[in-house]
C-alpha cells in the first residue's frame, strides 16, 4: 500500500472548532509500582481512524479501557464526545469491540447480536440484519456462536459491537488471528464508518496495518511516543518502513519524544487538510 | 516407560501444586478444618443439657411420690436440667413449643399401679437431635417405678407436640434436604456461570454498554430464580408426592417418589426456598469474584457449603451447639429455612406463624445483603 492510499482515504478534514470525539488530559493509570499508563494526552477529531500501534504490553488496552471509562484513571480525564468518562448514558453512543471476543458460545449468532443490541437500546431488527451483512453472517443467524471459525467468532464480536450504530468506536486488536482476506473486509468496513462520520480507534500489534489508518499513535511503555500520519512518522524518522520508524521513536530519551508529540499532533492536522 | 518423561510429568504437577496454595489449601487445611468442626459439634451435642420438665397429673400419691423421686434421680445426671417450677401439663406443652423446654415426663391422669404409662413429650420438629436425652430418663424412670411399684416395670409411651416420634428419617430429613440441595445447587449454577461471565470477557463487554449493575443483578435473580423455580416444583414433587408403579411382567413393583407427608401447605414451603434460592443467587455471583477457574468455584464448597450442612439445625438443633457455633448458626441462611421447612411440613405452620414470617424476613434481608455484595463486585473496572 502506497503513502498515497494513506491519505487518500476520504476522510473529512477534521474541524478544530469542533468538539473531539476523544480526548484526554494528563492519563495516568497504576498497577502498583507499573505505570500502564504514563501521561497521556491525546485529542482526536471525529470521523477518522486512528491507529493505536504498540508491542503486547504497551499500555494500549489500558489505555483503550479508560477511554470507555471501564477502568478508573490514576489521574488526567478523558471526554468522549465531549461527555466526561465513566458515564453509562455515553456508552450507548460508544462501539467496543474487546479483545477477547466476548460472546456467548451457547447463543446462536442472532441471539448474541440481540442481546447486546438489547442492552444499547438497538430494537430495530433491520439495523441488526444490516450489521450481520456487513460481516457476512446474515447467513448463519441461528448457528451457536460455538460452531463458529475462530474468524467468524471474530466477525460476530465485531457486529455485536456495531448494531447500534456508535459514534465512537474502539476496537482492541480486531484483526488478530483473521485471515489476510478477511482483514481486507474488515478494513473496508472501518473505512466506511469512517466515512458514515464514525470515529475509530483501532489498537495493533501488526505494523503493516498502519497504512490504513488516517492517523498513527505509536505506544510504548504508557507513553504515546509520535503521532501523525504513517508519512510523516516515516519522513519524520528518515525511513521509509514503519516499524524503522516505531524503533526511531522508541529509541529517543522520553522527554524528546513527549515534547515532540504536540507539535506532530497539530502539524499531522494540516497534512491531513 | 521412559523415567526422563515421567520424571518430567511428576516434576510439573508438584510445581503446579506448589504454585497453587488455594489448592494447597484445600488439601491440607480444609479437611482438618471440616473435621475439627465436625468434632467440636459432636463431643459437645452429646454434653448439650436437656431441660426437663416433670408433670403429675395422677393426684394420685403413687403419682406424686414418682415425680419427687424422679425429680431427684435426674438431677444426679449431668446432662440434665430439671425445671422444678413448671407442674401443669398446658404450660409444660408450651413451653415445648416456645423451645424453652426439650422434653416433659408427664404422669397421666390414670395413671395407677397397675396402668403404668409414663409419657415422654418432645416437640417433635427434630426427633434425633431432640431424643438425646431420652436414654437416660428411661433409666432413670425405670429404676423408680421399679422401687416403688416393686418390680413392675412402667409403660414409656414417647408422644411429640408435631409429627409423630415414630416418624421415618426420612419423613423429618425431608424438609431439610430440599431446601439444603436446592441452596447448593443454585449456588454452584450461579457461581460458575457468572465466573465465564467474568473469565470469557462478556462481562467486559457487558460493562462497556449503558447497562446498570443492578440491572445484571436482578435479571441473573430472575433469569436464574426461573429456574430455581421449576427446581424447586421438581424437588418438592419428588419428595412429597408418591406413585406406585405396578408390577409389569418381570419388573417388580416400585413407587417414584419418596411420599413424604407434610401437614403443612406446599407452598408456603416453596416460598421459603425460593427466597432461600435467591440468596444463592447473589452468593454465587458474589463468590465468583474470587475464583479464577470452576475448579475454584467448587473450592468454596467446604467454605460455604459444609458449615451450614453442619451448623444450620441438619443434624443437631442450633441449642445444642457449642456455645462459640451457635451465633455463627443463626447468620446462616440455610438454619433458617431448615427451620421454616419444619414448621411448615412438620408442624403445619403457614403464613400466620411469626415463627415463619421471621424465618422468610431473615432470608428475605440475606438475600439482600448479598445482593447489594454481588452488585458491589461487578464494577466497571474489573481488570
Amino acid at each position: 500500500m502506497t503513502v498515497t492510499s494513506t491519505q487518500s482515504p476520504g476522510a473529512p478534514a477534521p474541524n478544530a472548532a469542533a468538539t473531539p470525539a476523544v480526548q484526554a488530559v494528563g492519563l495516568q493509570k497504576s498497577f502498583g509500582q507499573i505505570r500502564a499508563v504514563n501521561g497521556v494526552d491525546m485529542s482526536l477529531p471525529a470521523g477518522r481512524i486512528y491507529g493505536l500501534l504498540g508491542p503486547n504490553g504497551s499500555g494500549k488496552t489500558t489505555l483503550i479501557r479508560l477511554l470507555t471509562g471501564l477502568a478508573s484513571a490514576t489521574s488526567g480525564s478523558v471526554k468522549v464526545l465531549g461527555v466526561e468518562m465513566p458515564s453509562r448514558t455515553n456508552l450507548a453512543r460508544i462501539g467496543y469491540m474487546t479483545q477477547a471476543d466476548g460472546i456467548y458460545p451457547e447463543l446462536s449468532v442472532w441471539e448474541n447480536l440481540r442481546f447486546f443490541a438489547a442492552l444499547y437500546g438497538q430494537t430495530d431488527r433491520t439495523a441488526m440484519v444490516r450489521t450481520l451483512e456487513l460481516v457476512e453472517l446474515d447467513g448463519r443467524l441461528d448457528t451457536p456462536a460455538q460452531n463458529l471459525s475462530g474468524g467468524m467468532r471474530r466477525r460476530l464480536s465485531m457486529a455485536c459491537a456495531l448494531s447500534h450504530k456508535p459514534a465512537v468506536i474502539f476496537l482492541d486488536e480486531p484483526t488478530v488471528g483473521v485471515d489476510p482476506a478477511l482483514r481486507v473486509q474488515f478494513w473496508a468496513h472501518f473505512r466506511q464508518l469512517a466515512a458514515d462520520g464514525a470515529t475509530l480507534l483501532v489498537s495493533s500489534h501488526v505494523m503493516d496495518e498502519a497504512d490504513r489508518c488516517d492517523e498513527l499513535l505509536f505506544i510504548r511503555d504508557g507513553r504515546v511516543l509520535a503521532q501523525g500520519t504513517s508519512a510523516e512518522l516515516r519522513k519524520r524518522a528518515g525511513t521509509t518502513d514503519i516499524e524503522t520508524a516505531f524503533l526511531h521513536f522508541a529509541a529517543e530519551p522520553a522527554a524528546a519524544a513527549s515534547a515532540s508529540t504536540a507539535p506532530d499532533a497539530a502539524s499531522s492536522k494540516e497534512t491531513a487538510r | 516407560m521412559n523415567p526422563l518423561r515421567l520424571f518430567a510429568v511428576i516434576q510439573r504437577i508438584v510445581a503446579q501444586l506448589r504454585r497453587d496454595p488455594r489448592t494447597l489449601a484445600l488439601l491440607f487445611i480444609a479437611p482438618l478444618a471440616i473435621i475439627g468442626l465436625l468434632g467440636w459439634v459432636l463431643s459437645s451435642s452429646g454434653t448439650a443439657t436437656s431441660r426437663v420438665a416433670i408433670v403429675d397429673d395422677s393426684g394420685s400419691s403413687v403419682g406424686a411420690s414418682i415425680a419427687v423421686k424422679l425429680t431427684d434421680a435426674l438431677k444426679g445426671q449431668p446432662q440434665i436440667a430439671v425445671q422444678a417450677d413448671v407442674h401443669d401439663a398446658a404450660t409444660a406443652r408450651q413451653m415445648l413449643i416456645d423451645k424453652k423446654l426439650d422434653l416433659v415426663i408427664s404422669i397421666p391422669k390414670d395413671f395407677s399401679l397397675q396402668n403404668r404409662k409414663i409419657e415422654l413429650e418432645t416437640l417433635g420438629l427434630n426427633p434425633t437431635g431432640e431424643a438425646m436425652a431420652v436414654p437416660a430418663i428411661q433409666q432413670a424412670l425405670i429404676k423408680v417405678v421399679v422401687d416403688q411399684a416393686g418390680g413392675v416395670i412402667p409403660a414409656i409411651e414417647r408422644t411429640s407436640v408435631y409429627g409423630s416420634p415414630n416418624a421415618t428419617q426420612l419423613d423429618t430429613l425431608a424438609p431439610v434436604v430440599v431446601g439444603f440441595f436446592v441452596y447448593f445447587f443454585v449456588f454452584i449454577l450461579t457461581g460458575i456461570s457468572f465466573l465465564r461471565e467474568r473469565m470469557g470477557g462478556t462481562l467486559e463487554r457487558l460493562m462497556a454498554t449503558p447497562v446498570s449493575r443492578s440491572e445484571i443483578v436482578l435479571g441473573y435473580s430472575i433469569g436464574f430464580g426461573i429456574f430455581a423455580t421449576l427446581q424447586i416444583a421438581v424437588v418438592l414433587a419428588f419428595v412429597l408426592g408418591r406413585l406406585d408403579i405396578p408390577a409389569l411382567g418381570p419388573l417388580p413393583a416400585f413407587a417414584i417418589g419418596l411420599g413424604v407427608k407434610t401437614v403443612g401447605n406446599p407452598l408456603v414451603a416453596y416460598l421459603l426456598v425460593l427466597v432461600l434460592g435467591l440468596g444463592a443467587v447473589s452468593l454465587g455471583i458474589f463468590i465468583s469474584t474470587f475464583a479464577r477457574s470452576e475448579f475454584q468455584i467448587l473450592q468454596f464448597i467446604p467454605i460455604v457449603i459444609v458449615p451450614q450442612g453442619l451448623l444450620g439445625g441438619f443434624f443437631w438443633p442450633i441449642d445444642q451447639l457449642p456455645n462459640l457455633l451457635q451465633p455463627i448458626a443463626r447468620i446462616l441462611p440455610v438454619t433458617y429455612a431448615i427451620d421454616g421447612l419444619r414448621q411448615v411440613m412438620i408442624a403445619g405452620a403457614d403464613l400466620t406463624s411469626g415463627q415463619v414470617l421471621m424465618d422468610l424476613g431473615v432470608l428475605a434481608a440475606i438475600a439482600a445483603i448479598f445482593v447489594v455484595l454481588a452488585a458491589a463486585t461487578i464494577r466497571r473496572e474489573i481488570a
